[in-house]
């Protein structure tokens, strides 16, 4: 018995103390002992400001750190148990902090599962999941995503940020446009680590028999977005201000990436199949604040090595991506390969088709799964050095018309794959 | 008990307690609203003297009568035309000494009402100072030749008055007023006004009264270039009257009336040399605020905000009272929290407060009637109970002013309430007569009779309190529990120590009370004497229902 429960006596005896709550915050601490005191007086403070008679709660998952998790049951960055008080404001209320305690490290997926059941027993009305390592947290973002959810009765918000035109390149050239063509919901920042989410999607994503799977382990956010869409359930969007650029440690090289984000998008696609089979257009999202904004900083990328890096790539994965690719799309890209640099371009209607290849042959198991999307890394990389060739020039507006082209795109050839998938696949061993 | 000396009557105790109001139980009435003895529709002394078997008997152990001198009554009686009489609507002087022998025998204290501050135009007083320049009373009050003096000092009725200057066409000279143009401030820099106001009270305490309630304490004194806000000249003029009473009239004591921060009040307690006491404002709509959020945390702010005070001394504290619920004492967000959760139709507003009584407030909710009632007489603190309160009696909000929370004391279902046998039109006030609230539904004589009613509960709420010290003279410690809608504290006093434990939610809940300290001890719960499980190693978990409120004795056996 004892085995089939997932919280612990002592969680359950934080959130007996709760009770009932209108907000909940949850965060995990894990890795971030710096930054933790700054986002709980973050999260304060957007209490203080905004919700003054609401119940609130803080959830914190915590991965046996004595210094990390200390400093939230501490109660070290709680405003009012320092005795600050921002000017003329005070909550009303108890704010309660509550620490989930694992013995290792809790991935993404535990300490979201974590934060769901929270929010189920304590009934939150509106939730929201924020990262204490993203140093653009502030009092407002976080009102921003649990605002749409409180007073506007919304049920996923996905984030929006202000972007350097050379930021989120996967984002723009893959995820948005391909989940926004499949799932007809045009949610731009579908990979995100922080979100908002109400006690209705939280009770219908707990009660999922999916956190045992490996995607929702590693990135379990864009397997909630596409919930709340299979489940007429109502997505928006809030803009959050500027995106500060996560601090790259050993493992979020692009292949991790493409495994942890492509990868879940191609799980989603696998789970969700009847949805986006059956979704014929897509529907634009409401948006709180400005839809989007792009800066034109300069980049640092070495488009060279990057060209260099997709050529050998490509060469050195030749029999995989055989397998992989629909014989006509594997030509176009061997007839690429050996363009000379100034002349290469990757045109969006291979790229599109080069996906859905991907996502086809995922669905057929044609390789292995994890092996497959790790594939695409070299080809992500042509796209990326095509795009950065192509847009070097580019403004903001030219830059939002390639985007929604490209979408159109996706669109445009959705038959192509649905084709595919629908497909009798003989396995190669 | 009593002993009758001429006019005198002062209660006697077989060991006289100075520190009387420390363990009083106060019961706050107008004389107007409660009695009316000769069938004029307004209620007088002798009305008041024939209930005090029905205060005795609620357990109250002192009353706080609001004004009942000679006035216009322009101001409800802060208006006083005359300091050494009764006005003729509430009966004679001799009526009010009946009523003073009458209470004292019956163990109950009276506290009056003074105005120090100022007088009302109609005073003699007054009337002579404005008469000419060179009058002997000229000097009483606050003259100028501009209105330009002070200049900054706030204008208390911001609604009514443009300056804190009236001219007066007879002397053609500005007088001085904090407060309405019709009452002007004496000048206690003349050693006369302070002698005579001095006068004035030797003469009610002479009648045997215990004690004053000093309205507007805090501005007494004018300086230039100060708010003339308890200024140290006003504190000195305290701490003499206070040296006086304490020779001549040891026993009797001096509530403050200051609207004002726990921290702010603090200094009219002097070093125990200046008032006996005072109200402490804030924790009242806190109490409200506490109930209606589920949580304690704005009960546990102030009180943790409130500073000590001297041994001799004590706050007053209060549910409701004759003015508006006063939020003066919150900050904005709090005031609005106020309004929206308790006066949602704004008529239920007036000035910066809520002109509601207390049961409906409450939406007629016993529970909650009863854990405010058991938070009131269990907190540090003097408890004064409004009248009517005790029966649950409801409001008029349509009357203006504040007048909805003073209605005729509801006695029984006969006419008028049985508090009058005058015609209804000639009442004062008509009388409640909802369907909820109305007399016949809610009175003291079906409630005697009715043994689950509140003025029963009330009974025997008070009975246990006064048979406690604790209450009233104990020390507080929260408890802190991690379940933040349970409010615990311990209070105690020499031997005594009581666990008081409150649910302000309205569901169930479970709370674990950490009393390692007092390892070995028996809660037992004070109402119905029974024995609690004996407090061990471990946390001790209780349950309470919505509302619920339990008060353990702590004992060691």
């Amino acid at each position: 018995m004892a085995e089939d429960v997932f919280l612990g006596d002592d969680l359950l005896r934080q959130l007996m103390s709760v009770g009932e709550v209108d907000l909940l915050v949850g965060m995990s601490s894990h890795n971030a002992a710096n930054t933790v005191s700054h986002a709980l007086d973050a999260i304060e403070a957007s209490f203080q400001r905004n919700f003054v008679r609401q119940r609130v709660v803080i959830v914190n998952v915590g991965g046996g750190d004595k210094d990390e998790d200390g400093v939230v049951a501490k109660g070290h960055g709680n405003l009012a148990e320092k005795g600050v008080r921002l000017p003329g404001i005070t909550s009303l209320r108890t704010s309660h902090r509550v620490t989930a305690n694992f013995s290792g490290p809790p991935s993404p997926g535990i300490a979201l599962h974590t934060i769901l059941a929270a929010a189920d027993l304590l009934r939150a009305r509106a939730c929201a999941v924020v990262s204490p390592a993203a140093s653009n947290l502030t009092p407002d973002s976080i009102a921003n995503l649990l605002m749409p959810v409180y007073r506007e009765k919304f049920d996923f918000v996905a984030p929006l940020y202000t972007r350097n035109k050379y930021q989120g390149l996967l984002a723009r050239n893959l995820l948005y446009p391909m989940s926004r063509a499949l799932f007809g919901c045009g949610i731009r920042e579908l990979f995100s680590d922080e979100w908002g989410f109400s006690g209705r999607l939280a009770a219908l994503c707990l009660n999922q028999d999916v956190w045992h799977e490996e995607a929702i382990r590693a990135r379990p956010e864009a397997w909630m977005a596409i919930s709340a869409i299979s489940s007429d359930f109502r997505s928006c969007q809030a803009f959050l201000g500027e995106k500060s650029q996560a601090v790259k440690g050993p493992g979020t090289d692009i292949v991790e990436v493409l495994r942890q984000t492509v990868g879940t998008l191609f799980w989603c696609l696998e789970t969700q199949q009847s949805l986006w089979l059956d979704c014929q257009r897509s529907q634009p999202v409401p948006t709180f604040g400005t839809a989007h904004e792009l800066t034109s900083e300069q980049t640092d990328l070495d488009r060279h090595r990057i060209f260099e890096m997709f050529r050998s790539g490509v060469t050195e994965l030749e029999p995989i991506l055989s397998s992989i690719l629909d014989p006509e799309t594997h030509s176009e890209i061997r007839s690429i390969v050996s363009l000379e640099e100034e002349k290469f371009r990757f045109k969006s209607d291979i790229w599109v088709r080069t996906l859905y290849d991907f996502a086809a042959s995922y669905h057929h198991a044609v390789i292995n799964r994890d092996h497959l999307v790790q594939a695409l890394a070299p080809l992500y990389r042509g796209m990326t050095y095509s795009f950065l060739v192509e847009h070097a020039d580019s403004s903001p507006s030219e830059m939002e018309t390639a985007s929604e082209m490209l979408c159109a795109e996706f669109e445009l050839q959705k038959s192509y794959l649905m084709e595919r998938w629908k497909a009798k696949v003989e396995v190669k061993s | 008990m009593v002993q009758q000396n001429g006019k005198e009557s002062r209660l006697l105790t077989p060991q006289r307690d100075n520190l009387w109001y420390k363990d009083a139980v106060v019961y706050q009435l107008h004389v107007r609203t409660f009695c009316d003895s000769n069938a004029d529709g307004i209620g007088d002394f002798a009305g008041l003297t024939q209930r005090l078997d029905y205060l005795q008997e609620l357990g109250i152990t002192a009353i706080w009568l609001l004004p009942f001198y000679p006035s216009p009554l322009r101001d409800d009686g802060y208006d006083i035309a005359d300091y050494t009489s009764v006005h003729a609507s509430y009966g004679s002087l001799e009526d009010f000494k009946t009523f003073l022998a009458a209470a004292h025998s019956r163990g109950i204290r009276i506290i009056i009402e003074m105005v120090l501050n100022h007088t009302s135009d109609q005073h003699p007083w007054f009337k002579e100072a404005r008469s000419s320049r060179e009058n002997p009373k000229r000097d009483w009050y606050v003259w100028s030749e501009t209105d330009t003096r002070y200049q900054g000092v706030p204008i208390v009725f911001v609604d009514t008055e443009t300056s804190n200057w009236a001219w007066d066409p007879i002397s053609k000279s500005y007088y001085w007023h904090r407060f309405f143009s019709h009452q002007p401030d004496l000048n206690f820099d003349n050693p006369a006004v302070f002698e005579a106001v001095w006068d004035v009270m030797k003469f009610w305490l002479n009648l045997g009264v215990d004690g004053f309630r000093l309205d507007a304490v805090a501005y007494l004194v004018e300086r230039e270039g100060t708010l003339c806000e308890s200024l140290p000249e006003t504190h000195a003029i305290i701490r003499e009257l206070r040296k006086r009473l304490d020779l001549a009239y040891p026993g009797t004591m001096l509530l403050a009336e200051a609207n004002q921060w726990p921290a702010d009040v603090r200094a009219y307690f002097g070093d125990g040399d200046e008032f006996h006491a005072a109200f402490h404002f804030p924790l009242m709509p806190r109490m409200f605020m506490a109930v209606k959020l589920e949580d304690r945390k704005p009960i546990i702010e102030i009180l943790e905000q409130t500073p000590e005070i001297p041994d001799s001394c004590q706050w007053f504290i209060f549910l409701r009272n004759h003015d508006e619920l006063t939020l003066e004492m919150v900050t904005d967000v709090e005031r609005d929290y106020m309004y929206d959760e308790y006066a949602m139709d704004k008529t239920m507003r007036i000035n910066r407060g809520i002109r509601r009584r207390l049961a409906p407030m409450m939406n007629n909710d016993r529970r909650r009637i009863e854990l405010l009632n058991g938070l009131l007489m269990s907190m540090p603190g003097t408890p004064i109970v409004y009248y009517g309160d005790e029966i649950g009696m409801g409001d008029n909000i349509y009357l203006g002013d504040r007048n909805g929370v003073r209605t005729p004391m509801q006695w029984n279902s006969a006419l008028n309430a049985g508090f009058s046998l005058a015609d209804p039109e000639r009442l004062y006030a008509p009388v409640i007569s909802n369907a909820v609230y109305g007399y016949q539904a809610v009175n003291a004589d079906s409630q005697k009779r009715s043994e689950h009613s509140l003025l029963r509960w009330m009974k025997s709420l008070l009975q246990v309190r006064n048979a406690f010290q604790v209450f009233s003279r104990g020390t507080i410690q929260f408890l802190n529990p991690s379940n933040h809608r349970v409010l615990a504290y311990m209070r105690q006093f020499g031997e005594e120590t009581v666990l008081v434990v409150n649910n302000l939610s309205s569901s169930a809940q479970a709370v674990e009370l950490d009393v390692q300290r007092y390892k070995g001890y028996i809660p037992i719960e004070m109402f119905g004497r029974n024995m609690f499980p004996r407090f061990g190693n471990l946390p001790y978990l209780l349950t309470l229902g919505p509302y619920q409120f339990y008060w353990f004795q702590l004992r060691r056996i």
